[in-house]
């Protein structure tokens, strides 16, 4: 593998928009995740960060996160239709061609499967016209939704062709959810793989995984579950996935840290990586680039 | 305790019965109706307020708009489906993941629900079409002009060829089949003279859509996803072309595409517009009374 398989996540860096575009590139990288709050809270206005990424030249590999999406009824169904609209149409206008939609946390939401999988289905149909696929990730902390097999069985059940998973390593490692899972999943059917280490050895409770995943993340390479992370990525490139790798790593430090130190973590985590992870002689995938 | 019973979903939720009309966008409405006169339709309406015309022939309604913001090349902007009830169609299709149609321009102040289809296209559902006509409403007869208009050599919609980027036909078959309850045709299965991409059936068995993808090799063209042309019905192509061309219309006459008993395909006018014919001997519903 080299560092064309991988990009950096956008929440990793502090600092505004331009100059984390700026620092992504600079470490060699040729694609960014994007977070909402990257357009949204950009100085210039909507248009001029579209702009921004739109110059910089990287690919984006996707847009995020839509939250607490399904399971809801009523009002709070309708409300969360808007939300998810205006997340489509963010994410079409800086040409992201993947909304990722983490699994519900609320209180408010249903378990019940058949709703869920109507709730995705109508995601995916809303996408449709935008070209944006939707990757269903299972947040660890999920209320019904908290490991990947059983995002995967929503998925399935849903069954839209532009409806997919999203697998975030740190989930799948703090919620012990074990690589076998991977065997389950159609690799055509990944669309978008997160990939983050941590440094504590196990994260018990929701409240324990929150509060790491939203702090305490590192890269690949630096943690204690790295050789897990590298055999995952080994796992899903002999399954036959060749779709993108990004890493999210949230991380209360690197967002004090100067941007191209806390890119070059991410280009030798990149190369970490790459030396762990053998891969037949193919080319990364350009997903869809014609279309972008 | 009973178990679920479980139904099929039938097969034509929306009661969808065919095309009411087809609506094109244009900056140049007088080029591109010169180009429908030759293609035998007639105008036969203008609106009341707007810079939109109501063009006819058979059983095919055509509405030109101007009046919204369009560029040169005419394009196709709508597709109206005669549905049972248009209210519980655009309920329906927006609990299932459609979107409202944006608020523009439309051709018709008669409100007619709609939703937003490929690219800038819409799809509008409309009911009244057995007793009632929709184009009384907003449009006044063109002084002198029979108000239907004889279709050449039996032409009448036959379906709408919708472009689609690299790897979407998946998302759009989805998008039909579940929303408008479309179904796929089997591989293999085509029409005309141009046996590519996806078709699909519409749930009346009256019309159908082509779904293409860029061709192999072709990274360098620029493919928009939208609604390219219209295909017209008829029942002997070698009859329909031969009308045709005696009133001027020009068809690609080499390579695969030339005309023969199954189809044909126009040249392409106005910088991007084409009409392709397809043999087909489905009955025609009458005009709209």
């Amino acid at each position: 593998m080299n560092l064309g398989h991988f990009g950096m996540d956008s929440i990793t860096l502090a600092g505004s928009l331009e100059a984390k575009l700026t620092a992504v590139r600079d470490a060699g990288f040729e694609q960014i995740m994007l977070q909402a709050r990257d357009i949204v809270g950009n100085p210039g206005g909507e248009a001029a960060a579209v702009a921004a990424v739109r110059a910089s030249g990287l690919r984006v590999t996707g847009f995020q996160v839509l939250r607490d999406f399904e399971g809801l009824s009523g009002h709070l169904h309708d409300y969360k239709v808007d939300i998810a609209k205006a997340m489509l149409d963010m994410c079409h206008q800086l040409g992201s061609r993947v909304l990722l939609a983490c699994s519900s946390t609320s209180t408010h939401a249903t378990g019940e499967r058949s709703a869920l999988a109507r709730d995705l289905r109508k995601l995916a149909t809303l996408a449709v016209p935008y070209g944006i696929r939707i990757a269903y990730e299972a947040l660890s902390w999920g209320r019904h939704v908290n490991e990947l097999p059983q995002a995967w069985d929503i998925v399935a059940e849903a069954d839209r062709a532009n409806l997919g998973v999203g697998i975030d390593s740190f989930h799948i490692v703090a919620a012990k959810t074990g690589l076998d899972a991977l065997d389950e999943i159609d690799p055509a059917k990944i669309f978008l793989v997160q990939l983050a280490d941590f440094m504590w050895q196990e994260a018990h409770t929701f409240e324990e995984r929150i509060d790491t995943a939203r702090h305490f993340r590192v890269f690949p390479g630096e943690g204690v579950h790295s050789e897990q992370v590298a055999e995952l990525v080994s796992r899903l490139d002999r399954a036959g996935y060749r779709g993108d790798y990004s890493f999210e790593v949230f991380n209360d430090d690197y967002v004090q840290l100067p941007l191209p130190v806390v890119a070059e973590r991410a280009r030798r985590a990149a190369a970490w990586l790459s030396r762990h992870v053998p891969r037949r002689s193919l080319p990364a995938r350009r997903l869809r680039a014609r279309g972008s | 305790m009973p178990a679920a019973e479980r139904l099929p979903e039938p097969s034509n939720p929306l009661g969808i019965d065919g095309i009411e009309f087809i609506e094109y966008s244009t900056s140049q409405p007088q080029a591109f109706g010169a180009l429908l006169q030759q293609m035998g339709f007639a105008a036969v309406a203008r609106h009341r307020s707007r810079e939109v015309m109501l063009y006819r022939q058979g059983a095919m309604n055509l509405i030109v708009n101007s009046a919204a913001p369009a560029g040169d090349t005419p394009a196709l902007a709508a597709i109206a489906l005669r549905v049972r009830d248009a209210g519980h169609a655009f309920r329906h299709s927006l609990d299932l993941g459609a979107w409202e149609m944006p608020t523009r321009a439309a051709a018709m102040e008669l409100h007619i629900p709609g939703i937003r289809g490929v690219g800038d296209s819409l799809l509008y559902f409309v009911d009244r079409y057995r007793d009632f006509s929709i184009y009384d409403v907003d449009f006044m007869p063109l002084p002198g002009v029979p108000r239907d208009v004889p279709a050449l050599a039996g032409l009448h919609w036959f379906g709408v060829v919708q472009t689609v980027q690299d790897e979407r036909s998946a998302d759009w078959i989805d998008f039909y089949r579940h929303l408008l309850g479309f179904s796929e045709l089997p591989e293999g299965k085509y029409f005309g003279v141009l046996p590519k991409g996806t078709l699909m059936e519409s749930p009346c068995h009256r019309f159908y859509l082509q779904l293409l993808e860029p061709p192999p090799g072709a990274e360098d063209i620029h493919w928009d996803e939208g609604l390219l042309r219209v295909g017209l019905g008829a029942p002997d192509i070698p009859a329909a072309v031969a009308a045709l061309q005696q009133r001027g219309v020009v068809f690609v006459d080499h390579g695969a595409v030339q005309p023969s008993d199954k189809g044909a395909l126009t040249q392409v006018y106005l910088g991007g517009v084409t009409f392709e014919l397809v043999v087909s001997r489905m009955k025609v519903a009458a005009s709209t009374p």
